[in-house]
């Protein structure tokens, strides 16, 4: 048991200074090149408002979740309750009062396929 | 240390610890498994909840208490899967961050290190940190042997702390209880009867120190009679005392495990207690009339004794528990005791062990002073008659159970008919 306790942490920590390297020596990723963007009405985005076809306004931003909604944490339910709506407040309380981490925020850009008209 | 035969007897089972681990491991995957996620996701997940069951069974596991030990057929037993449950949960959930690295890896590096760095992150997953981080020190502290045993104890319980900060950042994470209406209240009773039953003795039984005779250099033995309702305790059985206050001894107030030297007709045990440390080097002082808690009766060594002749064999304070059983009652088997003791100021017990052997014909008493491993041991073990034939039970230094088993081993006796007990649980 100690030996297994010590190998694997020090693997462990291994790979997270193999994450933190990678990182660090991976080049910064070129800021994608800017096309015009579409506009959508907000009952345009409401006939999106089904597990298999996700869309969500949030911030003023359309975002298409179909095909990210299997990856998200909590449970399918939760979040495709809402598909086809303005779901900023959602994002932001995470119904229970608690933001989106940073992480998040991330994820969003590559979801995004217009803004708001 | 006994044999699962034994552990039968006694009404517990040794699959009962990883049968209920396994129960907990099949409650948390049945209703988390992450069926339309695939990849290292999927394994991330399954990697956390496998972690979260595991740890709070060893929390259960962790548990002192007489019934629940026999149940897992004995505290050693149970012990030692508290050990593998804890560390096996532990590698877990050191693979559930990293998996979920691997699985933004594909995207791109400083996805991966997004994932991993706190900062970057929400307090939920900080709290994800935190438990890991304190699991890491409560088990680096526990393998630590050299440790002092009370800061080996007090480091080792923020294993119990990243327990519960693991369990706090499920729930943040996970929104709803889920599992942890299971987990959650089984942590919460393991550590509270941990805290308030077991190290502040709300689950003991009072006691009174009857009389103490010293036995040898550095060596007591105290008669306890019960104040109330008695423990029933056979030969080979430990209890967990804490010795109280008197007219001029104040008790270190803290739990020991002592075996049971003499059982009385009327309730009363003896136990002989060896200054081995700070607490039990103060209880050489006893005085009569102190209050003791007991919690027991723990541990089934020489519970299982084959109906065949015997070889025991005792080193130093280790002696208690042969002394229990010979003071029981004339013996119903041919048995060789090979006592070993530093020296002979040493040798507690000798000269009643000495009337006992003169009184019985079945018992052959062999004693030897020697400091460490007697060298003479394998010569000591050749000379005992039908050696192979014979069932053992062996209690003292860990060295020296080692160096017994090993020989009777190389002796030709079966590894099922060696029992063993040690005195310590690290
Ligand atoms: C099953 C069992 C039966 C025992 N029977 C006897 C006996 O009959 N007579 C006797 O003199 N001694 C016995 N011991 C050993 C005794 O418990 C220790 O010597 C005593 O607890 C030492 O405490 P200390 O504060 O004096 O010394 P410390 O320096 O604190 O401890 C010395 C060693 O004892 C062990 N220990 C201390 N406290 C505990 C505890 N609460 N639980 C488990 N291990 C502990 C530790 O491994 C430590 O390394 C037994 C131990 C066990 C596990
Ligand atoms: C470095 C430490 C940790 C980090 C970075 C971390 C991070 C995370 C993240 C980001 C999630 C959400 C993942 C997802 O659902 O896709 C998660 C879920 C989870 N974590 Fe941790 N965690 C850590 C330590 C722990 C520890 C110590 C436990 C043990 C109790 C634990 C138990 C869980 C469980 C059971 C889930 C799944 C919740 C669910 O089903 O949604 N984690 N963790």
């Amino acid at each position: 048991m100690r030996r297994l306790f010590l190998s694997a942490t020090v693997l462990f920590w291994l790979a997270v200074s193999g994450a933190w390297l990678g990182a660090r020596l991976q080049p910064p990723l070129a800021p994608p090149a800017a096309p015009a963007e579409a506009r959508y009405t907000l009952d345009e985005i409401a006939r999106h408002d089904r597990a298999e076809d996700c869309w969500m306004a949030i911030d003023g931003v359309v975002y298409e979740l179909t095909a990210y909604l299997p990856e998200h944490p909590s449970s399918l339910r939760v979040i495709a309750e809402w598909c086809g709506r303005e779901a900023s407040e959602a994002y932001h309380t995470k119904t229970r009062g608690r933001p989106h981490s940073p992480y998040a925020d991330s994820l969003l850009p590559a979801w995004r396929i217009g803004v708001v008209s | 240390m006994s044999a699962a035969p034994a552990a039968l007897r006694r009404g517990g089972s040794l699959v009962a610890a990883p049968a209920v681990l396994l129960a907990l491991l099949a409650a948390c995957l049945g209703w988390a498994w992450p069926a339309e996620l695939g990849g290292w996701r999927a394994l991330s997940i399954v990697c956390a909840w496998a972690g979260t069951a595991l740890l709070a069974g060893s929390l259960l596991l962790m548990v002192r208490a007489a019934r629940l030990a026999a149940l897992f057929g004995g505290l050693d037993a149970q012990y030692r899967w508290h050990h593998r449950s804890g560390t096996v949960a532990y590698v877990l959930l050191l693979a559930h961050p990293l998996t979920l690295a691997a699985d933004a890896w594909a995207e791109s590096p400083v996805r991966a290190w997004q994932v991993l760095a706190p900062w970057a992150q929400h307090w939920t997953v900080w709290l994800g940190w935190l438990a890991l981080l304190l699991l890491m020190a409560g088990l680096a502290a526990t393998f630590s042997l050299h440790l002092p045993y009370r800061r080996w104890r007090a480091l080792h319980y923020l294993a119990g702390a990243g327990v519960v900060t693991g369990l706090i950042h499920v729930w943040a994470l996970l929104g709803e209880a889920g599992p942890l209406w299971l987990l959650l209240p089984l942590a919460a009773l393991a550590l509270g009867w941990r805290l308030l039953g077991s190290d502040l003795g709300l689950a003991a039984r009072p006691y009174r120190v009857r009389s103490v005779v010293p036995h040898a250099a550095g060596l007591i033995e105290a008669v306890l009679e019960p104040c109330g309702p008695r423990m029933a305790v056979t030969p080979g059985q430990f209890v967990f005392a804490a010795f109280g206050d008197g007219a001029h001894f104040h008790g270190c107030g803290e739990f020991h495990p002592f075996t049971v030297s003499g059982i009385g007709a009327d309730g009363a045990l003896a136990v002989g207690i060896k200054a081995l440390g700070p607490c039990s080097r103060h209880v050489q002082a006893l005085e009569p009339g102190v209050t003791v808690r007991l919690e027991g009766p723990f541990g089934g060594f020489l519970a299982e004794r084959a109906a065949g002749p015997q070889l025991w064999l005792a080193g130093g304070v280790g002696i208690t528990p042969f002394m229990a059983a010979l003071r029981a009652g004339p013996l119903t088997q041919p048995t060789t005791l090979l006592y070993f003791h530093r020296s002979a100021q040493d040798a507690a017990y000798l000269d009643e062990l000495r009337q006992l052997a003169a009184a019985d014909p079945l018992l052959t008493l062999v004693s030897e002073a020697a400091d460490g491993p007697p060298p003479m041991l394998a010569a000591r073990l050749a000379e005992v008659p039908g050696l192979a034939g014979r069932s053992a039970q062996l209690c003292g230094p860990a060295p020296l159970i080692q160096a017994a088993r090993d020989a009777l081993l190389r002796h030709g006796m079966p590894a099922a008919a060696i029992h063993f007990e040690l005195f310590d649980f690290r």
